[in-house]
This record gives C-alpha cells, structure tokens and sequence, in this order.
C-alpha cells in the first residue's frame, strides 16, 4: 500500500484550483449559464482530487476497500466515471434536442406553406 | 425519361376506383432536383388519377422550390433534415389534411408514377398497412447493382425472419403506399437516416402489416446515390442494429394485422 503523504506544494497547487475552478462554475451558475446538475457533476472534477488530497485517510481507507494498492489509481477511476457520466448526460441531452430540432424545423416549415 | 411499360385495365380501373372514394396524396421529398421535378409534376397531372401532390424541398440550392410551387403545393424546410426528415414532413402534412392515403416516390424520377396504381390496386383493407413498389417481383424493370441487391437480401431476409414474414424482396425501395392508421404511427415516429428499411421493421414492431407488389422503376437520370464505398458497410451495420432493436422492443406482441406478399 503506498503511504506516501501529500506534500505542501501539492496541496496549494490542487486546492487553488479546487477554489478557482469551483468560483468560475459557480459564477457559471449564478449567471444561468449553467444548472445545478451540471455544476453538480462539473465540480467533481475539482472535488475528488481535492478529497483526496486533502484527506489522505479516505484514500487509504477506498484503497483498503477495493483492494487497488495506489490512491491516484483510484481518483483516476473515480474521475473517468465522472466524466463518463456527464458525456452520457450530454449525449442524451444532445440526442433530445436533434429531435426538438427536427421537429420544429418541420412545424415551422408546415406553418409557413400554410401562410403563404 | 424513360417510358415503362402500360398497365392492366384492372389495374387502372381499381386505381380510380380507389382514387375516387379516398383521397391519395403523393409525397415528393426533393433535394436539387430542379432537373426532374418539373417533368414528373407534369407526368403525375397528364394521369388525369386525381391524385394530390406535395413536394417537400428539403433546402435545395438550385431552384426546385421555384419549379415544384408553380405546378404543385411546396413546403419548403428551413434545414435539411435528410431524406427521412423530409419524408416524414409529407407524412404529417398528410395526416393534417385528413388524407386516406399517401404514397411516397422519389423526386428525381425514379419512380414512375403511373406505378402509383400499382400500389392503390394492391392495398386490402385489414391485409396490410404498408404497400412497398418492389423492383425485384418484376421481371421487366431497371434492376440495382449486384451488391446492392445482395444487401437488399440480406436486410430483407432479416426482417422476415425476426418478423415471422415472407422476406421481403425491396425493403430499400422508397415507393410505398401508407393508409390512414401508418400515416398516424409515422407521423410520429419516423426514422431519419436510411428511412426505407428501419421503417418497415419499426412498422411491424408497432404491429402494422406489410406486403409488396411488382412495380417497374427507372435508373436514376441525375444525381448519384448518398450510400456508395466504405459507406455501405456503416449502412448495413446500422439498419441491421436497428431492425434488430425493434425486434427486441418486438417482443409477444401478437400483430394488428397478417402480413404477406401480393403474387404479380
């Protein structure tokens, strides 16, 4: 199990962005550009290394419980799970809005023959 | 273009027939067809069938618009939508104006529309809800190329088989016949890409029934086709995934009404 502690050097680098990053989506958000599920989701990415970091017992316990030997493994994995989350929210997103598209396309085609 | 062969008197004879009790719409869906538009609009009033028309330019560059809307009712889309977008935009234009029938043909003149009675002739109330022209049921026509017809087969086959119908010899030909009840499923529920196929198996998932009859068809005289090299192998992957998704949304569902195939 590695044991190694993070040193002061990481813990500003990560917390500073932790703290920029979380100011710039909540701005995001305040300004409506953003919801709270996608502040939510999007803040992760600063969220779990900062967890990590800053609480190095935690990872030694997620380490303890899933049996793989490095934290960062983990917080990779934990991340990429994440992200893989908000691309299958966009996707379904995405997905939503051709068909909105599509249809209102139509409609308003329809509606402009049935003006001329 | 090219003359094909003339009809039967029965043929003709149950076509006004069925053109005089109910009323047909054909859907035209166009994109830069400016060349042929204008000559098939022409031909489609020459019949004399009473039939109604809609071409549906889905944002053609050249002037097709401006052909089409001089001889017949034009919508023109904003966007284009791609051939299923535009078909569907006839469909729910049909469904609008309390059509019977709509029968679908291609814009660039492949599909002759004296053939039209063909499909009026061959439609049974309570037999099946789609029509489909097929090429390949008739001796005399203009045929596809090898490989095209061999993935004709396979999709075709597919279907029957997941299905429980007679394989279909056509399943990519865009002249099809939709009575009153696949007018309302597809008017809300149509596929965009590669729209031929996908929507039969979508139609007898729903529960629709679907036949086919001998109808002769021309070359394509302009444009070429959109599914042509490495492309053809992304188009069989997808419409074999979707006929296979809508056989598994399928399910015990016994259907509304038996399928078959009209013998020529």
């Amino acid at each position: 199990m590695n044991t190694h502690l993070p040193t002061l050097p990481t813990l500003i680098v990560v917390g500073l962005f932790a703290i920029l990053y979380l100011t710039f989506l909540i701005r995001k958000t305040i300004r409506g550009e953003l919801d709270l599920y996608d502040l939510l989701m999007l803040s992760m990415v600063a969220l779990m290394p900062a967890l990590f970091v800053f609480f190095p017992s935690l990872s030694q316990l997620v380490v303890a419980i899933t049996g793989v030997a490095f934290p960062f493994v983990i917080m990779f994995g934990m991340l990429f799970l994440v992200v893989f989350l908000i691309v299958h929210r966009l996707t379904v997103k995405i997905h939503r809005l051709e068909m909105l598209n599509r249809r209102l396309v139509q409609e308003v085609s329809l509606l402009q023959h049935l003006c001329k | 273009m090219k003359p094909v062969s003339t009809l039967d008197a029965a043929t003709v004879t149950a076509a006004q027939r069925a053109s005089q009790t109910a009323r047909v719409l054909l859907i035209l869906p166009c994109y830069n067809e400016a060349g042929s538009i204008g000559t098939l609009l022409t031909e489609i009033a020459s019949l004399g069938l009473g039939y109604d028309t809609v071409v549906i330019d889905d944002g053609s560059s050249d002037d097709t618009h401006t052909i089409a809307s001089n001889l017949s009712p034009c919508v023109r889309l904003l966007e284009n939508l791609g051939i299923g977008g535009a078909v569907q935009t006839g469909i729910r234009y049909a469904q609008r104006n309390g059509y019977d029938f709509c029968v679908q043909i291609d814009g660039d003149g492949q599909h002759p529309p004296g053939q039209v009675a063909r499909l009026l002739a061959a439609y049974k109330p309570g037999k099946a809800n789609l029509v489909v022209g097929s090429r390949y049921l008739s001796a005399d026509t203009f045929r596809s190329t090898f490989a095209r017809r061999l993935g004709g087969e396979v999709i075709g086959r597919s279907i029957g088989f997941l299905f429980g119908i007679k394989r279909l010899t056509d399943p990519t030909s865009g002249m099809r016949l939709m009575d009153r009840a696949a007018i309302e499923f597809f008017a809300v529920r149509y596929p965009h890409d590669y729209p031929e196929p996908i929507s039969l198996a979508w139609a007898l998932q729903y529960g629709l029934g679907v036949t086919e009859v001998p109808v002769q068809m021309r070359a394509r005289e302009h444009g070429s086709s959109s599914i042509a090299g490495p492309q053809t192998f992304a188009y069989m992957v997808r419409v074999l995934s979707y006929i296979a998704l809508a056989w598994l949304q399928h399910g015990p569902r016994s259907r509304k009404v038996q399928t078959g195939m009209e013998s020529s």
